[in-house]
């Protein structure tokens, strides 16, 4: 909600600043941002539907400030409004008011609130009467709904309805109205109002209005709920009726709108019609200072706590508290104590030790298999991913989401596979010549009921490694085969070929892929000689460095070293080199030729810019670098250069 | 002068892998809460609405529970769990007070956006006893906050709403360039909440705390877009070996 200071501010005689109301609004929970030097745009919480309002952020305000929470209202005497009107849903709308203006004279032009709520919150005026329902929603919280008088029958009743309406919204839009929905319906059927979310074009108002039938209601939260959204109308009254408004503020609500009708305009005749369906109880709370003290750990007198509650609007009668009518989310002792600690803050109520008894302290298993599995994995050079579980295929025994992101992700998976592949394949895409994964997740299917189960997936392509003695050899079964016995040479793992045929994908290298539920390792003796290799704490945290999103360079050189001592030498030498290019330096060969006195030394370079895409000339310059540095250590040449 | 028989090859680099750094962040979130004497639970990430938001008190009418927040399964029978709360509610089913749990793993609500992801983790935890009140709450969440970020840093207590702890807290710390940023919520569990779970409320009290698991591991390891942890790139996963 968008609130301006000066709004505020204008109805607290001691004049806070923006910064200590600001202060205030934190100390009692409204969380916000000051935008444009003077709007709170504060997130309320779901259950303070109460404060979505001038008057409702200063009834909070009256805690800390002497406020004047009241605004002008029409005083005079009002003639009763015959409408025939049906409610045929009072537990949906217990309480109902409506209100009938003529107008006689000309509209002038805005002034006091009115002005100041246009000017000041950008606001685009619409037409006198729904101008003036917006600001009352701004001011007071209450949702009001005009109707132009000529537009509509004297015959009207308010119901749930299951029928299908077509129905076309004050703001132009066409909806088709499904399920049970509680609306406004003339008498011959034509639906005039989607209650509480938006009213229809047929009966809205015009800048011709010149009478009109204001509706005030309370709608139960329930029945709006999900409603705006599930026809994709933004509805500032539908929010605030899903929170709660005040069952019992039709009459002032109304009479202030007739004040600032009558501050703009001659009104000829004013009739209201009122009608409450139940008697609002307001929630009793004992007021038990032990209890409450015990909640929070304080240790308040009750002339403490009663004066707290006071300042909010609450009645305390005997030893109870009396909840106000606009505060429907206070029910409980825990919710009074919410109370005094706002009042209080939070910050300001003293820490006290906390020791966790003994007996609290249960161990449980520890799920060590599963952290066997990891660190053997993870010594052997697979990482582990987390892969969503939204899947586009459908197995036999998916399971199917019933609101999907979108119509890609509408199945959940029943295996690892299609995430690991797609993983895989994303490192692929980015020049990645050896990739090892690993995922552990929860996989969930349908088989008389839910059921799921842990597994493992391990995916694999590309080169053994990035070192002299596997760059050259390729993955294959056998490799992950033989990898395994080292977890355990009792298990007869068979991992799968996946083809790449289906999978957009160039590259040749053989992808091998193994799942396994880990429940069938279980009974099984796994190695634990792989410790975990690393524990964060608190102080080793290392700092992310930017990856780039440009693609790589790849440069290999073939040297050839006549002296040995020299082969050292050289080599401290490239891997040492350093340059924001340059990402990375590894030996893919080495070859000692005994016969010709001679050292092979196979050296990759990959340049990666986080700027751009690296150009060849900028890889030339410092290759050119490193060669020329590198040929000044005796006996080292590169053939064929 | 050396001999061609003395040569040494090059060191074969460290080809390690690596945990995923949320992994790593949600076991060092695990270890600081055993720490203080709480122990992991775990349970199913398929719900029922019972468990997800019943006995947590959270109402039918409760927006948590649109079809735009939560994702249902077959039919509406039931949800993807939106926090690891349930695991706490099943454990406390099943065990006698006093007693101090951790549920720790993947929730899931609908949201996909640069800063939503509709799959992420929570460590949370629950502690229920004889006496426990909001101004222990405080002490244990300072010295969390301490055992993540150092003893140096500032914290703010802010009330907020959650239906199954009253009152409610949300924890902010406050960062290197004075802004406050929100890390944990916390509260006196709700005696509605511990009712549910067949254990006397006017005997026992509880406390619950939930953090997000991407949100400390953003802050320590200065992670900006979350998206990123869940990319599966070894540029990314390499930096966290």
């Amino acid at each position: 909600m968008k609130v301006a200071y000066k709004h505020l501010v204008s109805h607290i005689p001691s004049k806070p600043g923006i910064f200590d109301i600001s202060e205030k609004f934190f100390q009692l929970g409204h969380e916000h941002e000051i935008i444009n030097g003077d709007i709170y745009d504060i997130e309320l919480t779901p259950n303070r539907g109460d404060c979505l309002s001038i008057k409702g952020l200063l009834r909070d305000l009256a805690v800390f400030y002497e406020v004047n929470p009241d605004f002008e209202i029409y005083k005079n005497d009002l003639n009763p409004l015959k409408i025939n009107f049906t409610n045929k849903a009072p537990n949906a709308c217990p309480h109902i008011s409506f209100c009938k203006i003529d107008l006689e004279g000309d509209i002038e032009p805005y002034k006091g609130e009115l002005k100041n709520y246009f000017d000041d919150m950008e606001v685009n005026k619409i037409n006198f009467f729904t101008d003036i329902s917006n600001y009352i929603s701004y001011e007071t919280g209450q949702p009001t709904h005009c109707y132009d008088a000529r537009k509509i029958k004297n015959n009207l009743s308010l119901d749930i309805s299951s029928l299908e309406h077509e129905f076309e919204t004050l703001i132009d839009k066409k909806i088709k109205l499904s399920g049970e929905n509680l609306v406004f319906v003339e008498k011959d059927g034509t639906v005039i109002n989607l209650a509480g979310i938006m009213g229809s074009m047929n009966t809205s108002c015009t800048s011709d209005t010149k009478s009109v039938i204001i509706e005030c209601a309370y709608f139960n939260p329930e029945i709006i709920i999900g409603k705006s959204v599930k026809y994709d109308i933004n509805s500032d009254a539908a929010y605030k009726f899903e929170r709660g408004v005040d069952p019992l503020c039709h009459e002032k609500v109304l009479r202030r709108f007739i004040k600032i009708v009558n501050d703009h305009s001659k009104i000829k005749n004013i009739e209201i019609f009122k009608k409450d369906y139940s008697d609002f109880k307001p929630n009793s709370i004992p007021l038990d200072e032990t209890r409450l003290n015990d909640i929070l750990g304080t240790s308040l007198s009750k002339n403490q706590l009663r004066e707290y509650l006071l300042k909010l609007g609450f009645d305390i009668r005997d030893s109870f508290a009396l909840t106000p009518s606009y505060r429907s989310d206070i029910k409980t002792e825990n919710d009074i104590a919410e109370e005094i600690a706002r009042i209080i803050g939070y910050d300001n109520i003293q820490a006290q030790p906390l020791k966790i008894q003994k007996e609290a302290i249960v161990n449980y298993d520890s799920k060590h298999h599963e952290e066997l599995i990891k660190n053997f994995l993870i010594n052997n050079g697979f990482f582990e991913v987390i892969s969503n579980p939204f899947v586009n295929s459908e197995r036999e025994n998916s399971i199917k989401i019933d609101n999907p992101l979108d119509s890609k992700r509408k199945y959940l998976r029943t295996d690892l596979q299609e995430s690991l592949v797609e993983s895989l394949l994303y490192n692929e895409k980015r020049q990645k010549d050896s990739v090892k994964l690993f995922e552990i997740a929860e996989v969930y299917y349908s088989s008389d009921g839910i059921k799921n189960n842990k597994k493992l997936g391990i995916i694999c392509s590309g080169r053994l490694g990035r070192n002299y003695k596997d760059f050259s050899k390729k993955i294959n079964q056998n490799y992950l085969i033989d990898m395994l016995k080292g977890l355990s040479n009792k298990i007869n793992f068979k991992p799968l070929i996946i083809s790449r045929d289906n999978l957009n994908s160039k590259i040749k290298s053989q992808i091998i892929y193994l799942e396994i539920e880990l429940d069938d390792l279980k009974d099984h003796q796994l190695n634990h000689k792989f410790k975990n290799n690393k524990n964060l704490s608190r102080d080793n945290f290392l700092k992310y460095k930017q990856i780039s999103n440009y693609p790589s360079s790849t440069r290999d050189l073939s040297f050839s070293i006549k002296d040995i001592d020299r082969y050292y030498e050289l080599q401290n030498h490239i891997l040492s080199f350093k340059h924001e290019l340059l990402k990375e330096i590894f030996i893919f060969d080495f070859f000692v030729n005994k016969k010709n006195n001679e050292i092979k030394l196979g050296i990759r370079f990959i340049f990666q810019s986080k700027k751009s895409t690296i150009t060849d000339q900028e890889v030339n310059k410092l290759m050119d670098k490193i060669i020329k540095s590198s040929l000044v250590i005796e006996s080292v040449t590169i053939p064929g250069l | 002068m050396s001999s061609f028989n003395d040569i040494k090859p090059p060191l074969l680099n460290d080809e390690i892998g690596s945990l995923h750094p949320i992994n790593q962040v949600k076991d060092f979130l695990l270890n600081v809460l055993k720490g203080f004497g709480f122990n992991e639970v775990d349970g199913p990430e398929i719900e029922s609405e019972r468990f997800n938001f019943d006995m947590l008190n959270i109402k039918k009418s409760h927006p948590a529970r649109q079809m735009h927040d939560t994702f249902y399964i077959q039919n509406k029978s039931n949800v993807l769990r939106t926090h690891t709360s349930p695991v706490q509610i099943r454990s406390m089913l099943n065990t006698n007070p006093p007693l101090a749990f951790t549920s720790a793993g993947k929730v899931y609500r609908k949201d996909d956006d640069a800063t939503h992801l509709p799959m992420f983790h929570q460590v949370e935890g629950i502690y229920l006893d004889k006496s426990v009140n909001f101004a222990q709450l405080k002490d244990l969440i300072h010295k969390i906050i301490y055992e993540i970020f150092g003893k140096e840093v500032q914290i703010r207590f802010r009330p907020s709403y959650f239906p199954f702890t009253e009152p409610s807290a949300e924890v902010d710390i406050l960062s290197e360039n004075g802004k406050w940023l929100e890390i944990l919520g916390c509260g006196i569990v709700n005696p509605i909440v511990i009712e549910n779970c067949n254990i006397d409320s006017s005997k026992y009290k509880g406390l619950a705390f939930g953090l997000g698991v991407e949100r400390i591991a953003m802050l320590k390891h200065e992670v900006n877009d979350i998206r990123d942890f869940y990319k599966s790139n070894l540029d990314f996963l390499n930096q966290f070996k």
